[in-house]
């Protein structure tokens, strides 16, 4: 038993739970990261009142070093949903347009890592444009 | 005895504390905030504070490549330092001719400044092909007069009659300082370990030196780069900041105790 009290205590010093703490989160981190980087981003788009919007166009911008350059475009479905996929950046901007109804302010998304997968909370809101 | 109150002082001391830290906070708050620096007035809490910028900083630069640079020049030199300055300690408390003047040169080249002997310095390297290498960036801060008298300190208090005693055992002088003095003087190597990990970690102007590949950079360098590449990040460049004092932080939080006890350690000796 003391043998056994003796081995653990070698562990319970501040250095070993300190850097052994980062570790384990370096660790969970990675493995989040894992689970979750299919670079997949998901999203509605709505009109101004609300329903949504078939066929509009959403173009998804990704950060390179200054600016915000066009890396893709998906059409909304019936139920106004979209979806990309592969996406390789941390820093995303999204923008919808469908002729005749509008376009929606773009958005900007930031991430906690490189392709993380992104499901909107808020749907892109077409307005108006004069 | 009339005692006095104790409170005025701690109160004194709570705010002298507290100005001290508001650099830091507000370096802290800023890398979450982004919040401009010259907003009058400044919030003292971080509105909306994100981690974003931390991811940032993460990805615009080679950040995991200067990490681990940084990492291996600090453990050769906090090695290094804990080896020599040891053996150079021990050696300051043995009696031997010229053993005044030793220690006078060594308390006048404390004197000079590293940047009067750069060229010397960067000569030596050259001379050793350690140009451009983690050996060549830590080689100056191998040992540092400093930490040997933190440790000739600590050495000078182990009873002399122990030294005597291993000494008539035929114990050989390297044995005597491994095995018996530093496991004496563990507040000397807490003093060295974090002033050499410090100095190293935020050494600046040898690195800018010698070093001309990029991927052999270190943090301080790259925090010089990154200002160069990028202008409006104020939120990122204080994220760096954080990112680049953070490893030092914990380094003295968890050995501050035997630091500050090997910094005084000389200190009470009549």
């Amino acid at each position: 038993m003391k043998l056994c009290d003796m081995k653990w205590s070698f562990f319970l010093n501040r250095y070993i739970v300190t850097f052994g703490s980062i570790a384990i989160m370096a660790a969970a981190w990675n493995l989040y990261i894992a689970f979750n980087n299919d670079g997949m981003v998901a999203g509605r788009v709505v009109g101004p009142d609300n329903r949504p919007v078939e066929g509009a166009t959403v173009t998804l911008f990704q950060k390179t070093l200054y600016v915000a350059e066009p890396r893709g475009k998906a059409t909304t479905d019936a139920k106004g949903k979209f979806l990309f996929t592969g996406h390789e950046s941390y820093r995303l901007w999204l923008e919808a347009i469908k002729e005749g109804l509008g376009k929606s302010p773009k958005e900007e998304y930031r991430l906690y890592f490189r392709n993380q997968n992104l499901t909107l909370a808020e749907p892109l809101r077409l307005e108006v444009t004069k | 005895m009339h005692r006095h109150p104790h409170w005025p002082i701690h109160l004194a001391l709570s705010i002298i504390c507290a100005l001290m830290l508001v650099p830091f906070i507000w370096v802290l708050k800023t890398s979450l905030t982004g919040e401009n620096i010259f907003v009058y007035p400044p919030s003292i809490l971080p509105e909306n504070p994100h981690m974003f910028y931390y991811v940032e900083v993460w990805y615009s630069i080679p950040f995991f490549r200067y990490l681990v640079n940084s990492v291996i020049v600090s453990t050769i030199v906090v090695a290094a330092n804990v080896v020599l300055n040891a053996m150079a300690g021990y050696a300051l408390t043995r009696d031997f001719v010229g053993k005044r003047t030793v220690i006078l040169l060594f308390l006048s080249c404390m004197m000079i400044p590293f940047q009067v002997t750069i060229i010397p310095a960067y000569l030596i390297t050259k001379e050793l092909g350690l140009l451009n290498t983690h050996f060549g960036m830590a080689l100056p801060l191998c040992s540092t007069i400093v930490c040997i008298f933190v440790f000739k300190a600590s050495f000078d208090a182990v009873p002399k009659s122990l030294v005597d005693a291993a000494r008539i055992d035929g114990v050989p002088d390297w044995k005597i300082i491994f095995r018996i003095m530093v496991p004496l003087s563990q507040s000397a190597i807490a003093t060295n370990v974090i002033l050499a990990f410090i100095w190293s970690w935020n050494n600046f102007l040898w690195p800018l030196i010698i070093i001309r590949d990029q991927a052999m950079q270190t943090m301080p360098l790259g925090l010089s780069r990154f200002l160069t590449v990028f202008e409006d990040t104020t939120g990122a460049l204080y994220a760096f900041c954080v990112m680049v004092l953070v490893p030092g932080l914990i380094i003295f939080l968890l050995a501050q105790k035997q630091f500050i006890a090997g910094l005084v350690s000389g200190a009470t000796k009549g």
